[in-house]
């Protein structure tokens, strides 16, 4: 009978369907999986760096290119280590960091509120969006020379400048994230009567989490990128001055040292950001 | 648990404006659904079906007709009646059991209850052990039982089905209807189950109320009287099921004898004969 080798087949697939073992075995494939990645992408990340370190120690010691133009690694190196142990290097830094976060704190804030406002209230965002849309497409530089002329060149044109750059990101990736929250999702909300601060906390906040967080670590990115630029055009402190005055004396070594800090310092923000987002966001399942 | 739950259409009709064209969905849909029936609809896409239903849970507003509850007409969502989707709609953020919890957030009981009451349901839905599982780690089959468990959770008194099972593969879809209806029976409340699927509606409906499209309109009610558990296979199942399909599709009667069960119907009946072959 067909219906009983259904009904046999039915049976058996609950039984598969119902036992807990597999999903444990799963979470340790996947643990080992995990692993086993993690392992591939840091050995994966290796080659191509030491290869331009290789690339740029041959250049400097075969002379391709001058010396003063291009100090060698080993120069660069100890340069690094003399500026570190002065405490130069540190001291820049720290005032780097502190407008870096100060500027990307106030952005952010601001961002947070904005892009929340334009997703949740679509009268306000027709108000809004527009002219945003306007002042996003100026780039920090644009910026810069208003900014000298009504807040001079202090602290504040830093940050001001760099909330700026982190706003905007942060300000776009909210409101899509809000506006892409699956209907879906609301009408469940309805059917259970949620309020509308629940509505809010239990469905549309964690719902648009994902893309607010992107622009989370794009604002980062690009509050640190516009410090720099700030940092070389109007500054006499932190590790883009440091790069114009080591230019300015011809002291490539000292440009590239601070070159090589900004770039450690990023990608260890960046970095913490994304373990950040692994605790925070484990529940999403990677397309590939 | 018994519960109680009479709900009275009639006479419903619903329309939506599309560019500036009144395009009616529902029309003059009467039906009664008495407390603890099974009630399945089935008609092809595009026949109002899960408007009516979306009526019936309270997403849809403005009307015509009557819907009451137990003589109350319906006004937006109520904890009394619960829906399961087609698509699970389980937040993919949170776990098995918080996803299940959510039912019960805004309900009046205390923190104990709520807990105990959604490890019943687990149990219920046949999910011991994957409490702290997140969506994504369950199948397709699984998900659909989590959100029958989160429909169900608040006792409400009618449960609403929107082609529940619609996206599974044939042998998970079996095992769901058998599983749906041991909770139907356990749990003796009303359900209403929206399906495409003529098999699934008289496996397990006491009632199948057959739809037309364009406008959406009841063309039959057909009683099942068949003792469960059903089988599939039976005689009188496939003479019910092929009475039904004639209707689904609009092919002529192969016999030309009207069925018996024809006489239960009135509804058809005000049809004019030309319309029924016309869809």
């Amino acid at each position: 009978m067909i219906g009983s080798a259904a009904q046999f087949t039915s049976n058996r697939r609950a039984e598969r369907e119902a036992e807990p073992a597999p999903l444990a075995l799963k979470r340790q494939r996947k643990q080992a999986a995990v692993t086993h990645e993690s392992v591939r992408n840091f050995v994966l990340a290796w080659p191509f760096p030491l290869a331009v370190l290789a690339f740029w120690y041959v250049a400097a010691s075969r002379g391709w290119v001058a010396a003063q133009v291009l100090p060698s690694p080993e120069t660069v190196a100890s340069t690094f280590a003399d500026l570190f142990r002065s405490g130069e290097l540190l001291a820049n830094l720290k005032i780097s960091l502190w407008r870096v976060l100060g500027g990307f704190a106030a952005g952010a804030l601001c961002g947070l509120c904005l892009g929340v406002s334009m997703g949740l209230s679509s009268t306000f965002k027709d108000y809004v969006y527009p002219l945003f849309k306007a002042f996003a497409q100026i780039p920090v530089l644009g910026w810069l020379p208003l900014m000298m002329m009504l807040v001079g060149i202090d602290e504040a044109l830093k940050i001001i400048l760099i909330s700026k750059a982190a706003l905007v990101p942060i300000a776009v990736n909210t409101y899509k994230g809000i506006q892409n929250v699956p209907a879906g999702y609301v009408e469940v909300a309805r059917v259970f009567r949620f309020t509308r601060l629940q509505l809010l906390q239990k469905v549309i906040f964690p719902a648009a989490f994902p893309p607010i967080w992107n622009g989370i670590r794009y604002g980062f990115t690009h509050a640190w990128l516009a410090l720099v630029v700030v940092e070389l055009l109007a500054s006499s402190e932190g590790l883009g001055f440091m790069i114009v005055f080591g230019r300015q004396l011809f002291q490539l070594d000292v440009v590239m040292a601070a070159v090589v800090m900004v770039g450690i310092v990023g990608f260890s923000l960046d970095k913490i950001l994304a373990l950040t987002e692994r605790r925070l966001l484990g529940w999403r399942r990677h397309g590939f | 648990m018994a519960h109680a739950g009479t709900l009275t259409i009639s006479n419903l009709s619903k329309q939506y404006e599309v560019k500036g064209e009144v395009l009616p969905v529902l029309k003059d849909i009467t039906l009664t659904i008495n407390p603890g029936e099974f009630v399945s609809i089935v008609g092809s896409s595009g026949c109002g079906k899960s408007t009516l239903l979306r009526l019936l849970i309270g997403l849809e507003e403005d009307y015509q007709g009557e819907i009451l509850l137990d003589g109350g007409r319906i006004v937006g969502t109520s904890l009394e009646r619960g829906i399961v989707f087609q698509e699970h709609r389980l937040f993919p953020w949170l776990s098995v059991e918080k996803n299940i919890g959510l039912g019960l957030l805004n309900a009046k009981v205390p923190e104990e209850e709520k807990r105990r009451s959604i490890q019943e349901h687990i149990e219920l839905v046949g999910l011991s052990g994957f409490e702290t599982a997140y969506p994504y780690q369950l199948s397709g089959g699984m998900a659909q039982r989590v959100a029958i468990a989160r429909a169900l959770v608040n006792r409400p008194e009618i449960l609403l089905l929107d082609e529940p099972f619609g996206a599974l593969d044939a042998l998970t879809r079996a095992h769901l209807q058998q599983e749906l209806h041991r909770i139907w029976q356990q749990e003796s409340i009303t359900m209403i189950l929206v399906t495409h699927d003529v098999e699934e509606a008289i496996y397990l409906g006491d009632k199948v109320v057959v739809m037309e499209p364009r406008p959406g309109r009841v063309r039959r009610i057909v009683p099942v009287a068949l003792a469960h558990p059903r089988d599939r296979a039976a005689y009188e199942f496939v003479r019910i099921k092929e009475d039904v399909m004639r209707e689904f599709i609009g092919q002529p009667a192969e016999e030309v004898i009207e069925p018996p069960l024809r006489a239960h119907d009135a509804p058809s009946d005000r049809l004019p004969s030309t319309f029924r072959f016309a869809v």
